[in-house]
């Protein structure tokens, strides 16, 4: 299993040479040893400090300081590099990127900051340098094997009759995610109610994909909660996942096997449109792209195509790549919910006059924009469909 | 006198200490480095007004900051001190389309005010590569221009007043809404890329151009860069003047192409980009004329099929510069000796001796610019792990940098002095550097307005 993803950039495959010896991550994690600094050079110093992410940043439009915009943060990462000696000072800069990836998207030089923050938040935890809300999210997973410390089964939303019925084996597996399993359980409900026409089952002992523990810098706690999910999924044979979350769409896309095949639920549902049979609606919506489905995975056109076929979708002011940021992910809604929570005011400033729903594909797109307060309903794609089903 | 409490009382929350933030402010796109001891965020003329007063008192570098997308180190504190970041004073305090200006914050970004000022079918014609983030007050600050001051003219041509914090925190307007004025000094031009030397701008009063009514763009290549600067010269000398007038030599063609490669661009020779604005007829004609007289030179030419081609082309060109690292992943583009200009006729020369150095020095060149204006932006790349290709590469900046002097021309066009280019001025300049140190000491007697730039 591999640590970095499987993109084919050069960016990632300079990413991947970042230096991580497995019994030092070991005994860091404790905070036992203060560690060096160590991310790939390369990737770092392929910012050229043009600026061009500062004016797309969307925790810089909120914070305004210059170390809450990319530049910034490569700045900083450069400086550790260079001797600085990592401390808690660095914190407020590294850990409020939300990982969106629009500064990849326009950099000229073609750096990848996204990958450059998250190995050097891996750094700095070696160096046993996190915040509280770091610290309680991974604790969170490796307790519970979900990110909200949830005594729950995952399972909760089926009844004891549905889940004594689930098949053992099958090729396809719905992955719920921590946030449709215990936050938006009715998404799931909605989610697995259509893809068990199609044979799909769940897996007996899922946990947190491992995104947040990925995103913040907990890779070797990752590595163990991925193993168990593959445990999972070699233990009921599948060898496709469908997903319904962009975090866990991204990660088992891009962090596990190559040989597991992931779809997003938008692209499973925009390939059984015709058995789907869905209804019409007079209705008109807009369409939020997660940065994590959209912009790091470029699935843009799949959900746009299902709602398509069931209402007008009136775009937003910046769409697919352009996309502005919802604040929800990266660690930054647990971290730093004020940011985040304005992030996706700035997001809800997008939304098109006169449409009925803002619609996503993500659980954490759909709580953030929710908690924002607009006066337009979010709802999440599956929603839609399960409206036009019934 | 503890300056960090006395700052807190003037902007509260909007200063830092910290560390990691002050290093955020301790470069810019340059090389230039230096590490402040405050920043601070100020929202008001107020409030500038008073730090600087306080600075004054306690004999305190001030150093003012718009986007850091300068190339020559001009916002980089490299004496210490406090930087000023003008950034969060970005408002359009007024659109006054009868009078055919606006007034400004200098936070504002040029593309925002752009932006805002479309619906009215006017802009603010200078426009820098790094238009989408740098600062009309950076702008100010150091005579930025761009693709287009072929036609339209520098920043320069379209400030007619500033508001300026002086070094002791008073407040003085250089101008007013006049069109013109013959009363007394032009303090306007004085401030307008005096590099925050002389004074801090708050406020701008900007004339404005209306929008052309059309685009249109010729794509001409040529065998070589030389043969392309003739072509220049030529059609010039027939009297088109294009809004627009780039030179993009093979090597930016291939990053260009590797930057979005749905571009179609010439796949040999050096290219020319002429743009025409005005009427759809003069356009037109302008646009033919130029085909007419650069066609006995040229490998190929033609006219830009669709608005779409022309924005995608214009885009990537304006991104070129530091797209570099798209070709070899193991290069970056360091700029050093970037931005030279030579009278137009000398380009020829310019291009030829710049090739030169670049082979003597064995270093990898781009050549692009607005060669309209006889601005060539000279892209060297290395391996920034590699000191022996810094070694080289700083040696070939200097060559070039002497090149264009000897040429008539300037080591600066459009980038400004700041600390990377400060050692040439007395060879630019000679005895006219006293006088400009003469202005600066009588404005800012004690030196606290960013020291260590523009060789004074």
């Amino acid at each position: 299993m591999k640590n970095e993803g499987k993109k084919e950039t050069e960016q990632t495959k300079e990413t991947e040479k970042i230096k991580i010896t497995p019994k030092n991550i070991n005994e860091n994690e404790s905070g036992s040893e203060k560690q060096s600094f160590e991310v790939d050079r390369r990737s770092v110093y392929r910012c050229v400090q043009c600026g061009t992410c500062r004016s797309v940043c969307p925790v810089f439009d909120v914070v305004g300081w210059e170390s809450a915009n990319t530049r910034g943060r490569m700045l900083i990462i450069k400086s550790l590099l260079e001797g600085r000696p990592p401390s808690e000072d660095v914190l407020s800069s590294l850990a409020s990127c939300t990982t969106c990836g629009i500064c990849a998207s326009k950099c000229p030089a073609g750096a990848n900051p996204p990958e450059v923050v998250e190995a050097a938040r891996a750094q700095l935890v070696k160096c046993g340098i996190t915040t509280d809300a770091q610290k309680n999210l991974k604790s969170a997973i490796i307790t519970y094997g979900n990110s909200f410390g949830e005594t729950r089964g995952r399972k909760h939303w089926l009844s004891e009759t549905e889940r004594s019925k689930l098949p053992e084996r099958s090729d396809y597996v719905y992955f719920v995610g921590c946030f449709d399993s215990y936050r938006y359980p009715g998404f799931a409900k909605k989610t697995f109610d259509i893809l068990q026409r199609f044979g799909v089952t769940l897996l007996p002992d899922e946990h947190c994909c491992a995104s947040p523990l990925l995103r913040t810098g907990f890779r070797e706690d990752a590595e163990k909660v991925m193993q168990h999910n593959l445990e999972q999924i070699r233990k009921v044979g599948a060898h496709t996942i469908i997903t319904s979350c962009a975090g866990c769409y991204t990660t088992l896309k891009n962090n596990y096997p190559e040989e597991l095949k992931v779809i997003s639920l938008p692209e499973f549902l925009a390939e059984h449109l015709e058995e789907l049979n869905l209804k019409k609606f007079d209705l008109t919506v807009t369409y939020h792209d997660p940065c994590h489905l959209g912009r790091h995975n470029k699935v843009y056109d799949a959900p746009r195509k299902v709602i398509q076929s069931i209402c007008t979708l009136k775009e937003m002011k910046n769409i697919k790549e352009n996309a502005r940021c919802c604040g929800g992910g990266g660690g930054v809604r647990t971290g730093y919910p004020d940011i985040s929570l304005e992030l996706a005011r700035n997001r809800l400033k997008d939304v098109p006059e006169g449409v009925d729903y803002i619609v996503t594909s993500c659980p954490l797109c759909v709580r953030n924009l929710r908690d924002a307060g607009g006066n337009i309903e979010v709802i999440d794609i599956v929603e839609l469909v399960a409206m036009a089903i019934e | 006198m503890d300056i960090t409490a006395e700052l807190q009382k003037i902007v509260g929350g909007r200063l830092s200490v910290s560390p990691s933030e002050l290093y955020c402010y301790s470069s810019d796109a340059s090389q230039v480095k230096g590490i402040p001891d405050y920043v601070v965020r100020p929202k008001s003329t107020d409030e500038v007004s008073r730090i600087v007063r306080l600075a004054y008192e306690n004999r305190i570098p001030v150093t003012a900051r718009g986007a850091g997308t300068g190339l020559a180190g001009g916002a980089v504190p490299v004496k210490g001190g406090i930087v000023l970041d003008m950034s969060g004073m970005n408002r359009i305090l007024e659109i006054d389309i009868d009078n055919i200006q606006v007034l400004v914050e200098p936070g504002i970004i040029q593309d925002t005010l752009n932006e805002t000022l479309k619906p009215y079918g006017f802009f603010f014609p200078p426009n820098p590569g790094s238009s989408a983030m740098c600062t009309i007050g950076g702008m100010i600050a150091y005579n930025a221009s761009g693709m287009r001051c072929v036609k339209y003219g520098t920043t320069r041509n379209y400030v007619r007043d500033l508001e300026v914090v002086l070094a002791d925190g008073t407040v003085i307007h250089t101008g007013s809404k006049m069109l013109k004025s013959a009363a007394g000094y032009d303090l306007t031009q004085l401030i307008v890329g005096s590099e925050g030397t002389l004074g801090i701008v708050t406020k701008a009063r900007l004339k404005i151009a209306p929008l052309p009514k059309t685009r249109k763009l010729v794509i001409a290549s040529f065998e070589n860069a030389e043969t392309a600067g003739q072509a220049v010269v030529k059609t010039f000398s027939h009297g088109v003047i294009p809004s627009a007038c780039e030179i993009l030599d093979r090597v930016s063609l291939q990053v260009l192409k590797r930057y979005d490669p749905k571009l179609v661009l010439p796949s040999e020779g050096d290219v020319i980009l002429f743009e025409v604005d005005g009427t759809e007829n003069s356009a037109r004609e302008a646009a033919e004329q130029i085909m007419a007289v650069c066609a006995p030179l040229a490998l190929s030419i033609r006219l830009a099929e669709s608005e779409k081609e022309m924005a995608d082309i214009w885009a990537a060109r304006k991104l070129v510069g530091a797209a570099v690292s798209r070709l070899d992943p193991t290069k970056s583009r360091i700029y050093v000796g970037e931005d030279v200009g030579v009278p137009i006729k000398k380009i020829p020369e310019l291009l030829k001796r710049v090739q030169e150095i670049a082979e003597k020095f064995n270093l990898p060149a781009m050549k692009y610019g607005h060669i309209g204006d006889g601005n060539l932006h000279l892209a060297l790349f290395i391996d920034v792990l590699n000191k022996d290709e810094w070694d080289r590469l700083n040696k070939a900046a200097d060559l070039v940098h002497r090149t264009a002097i000897e040429l008539e021309g300037t080591v600066s066009s459009e980038h400004g002095i700041g600390a990377a280019r400060a050692e040439y001025m007395k060879a630019q300049w000679g005895p006219a550097l006293e006088v400009m140190r003469a202005i600066k000491n009588v404005l800012d007697p004690k030196g606290i307005l960013n020291p260590g730039k523009l060789g004074l």
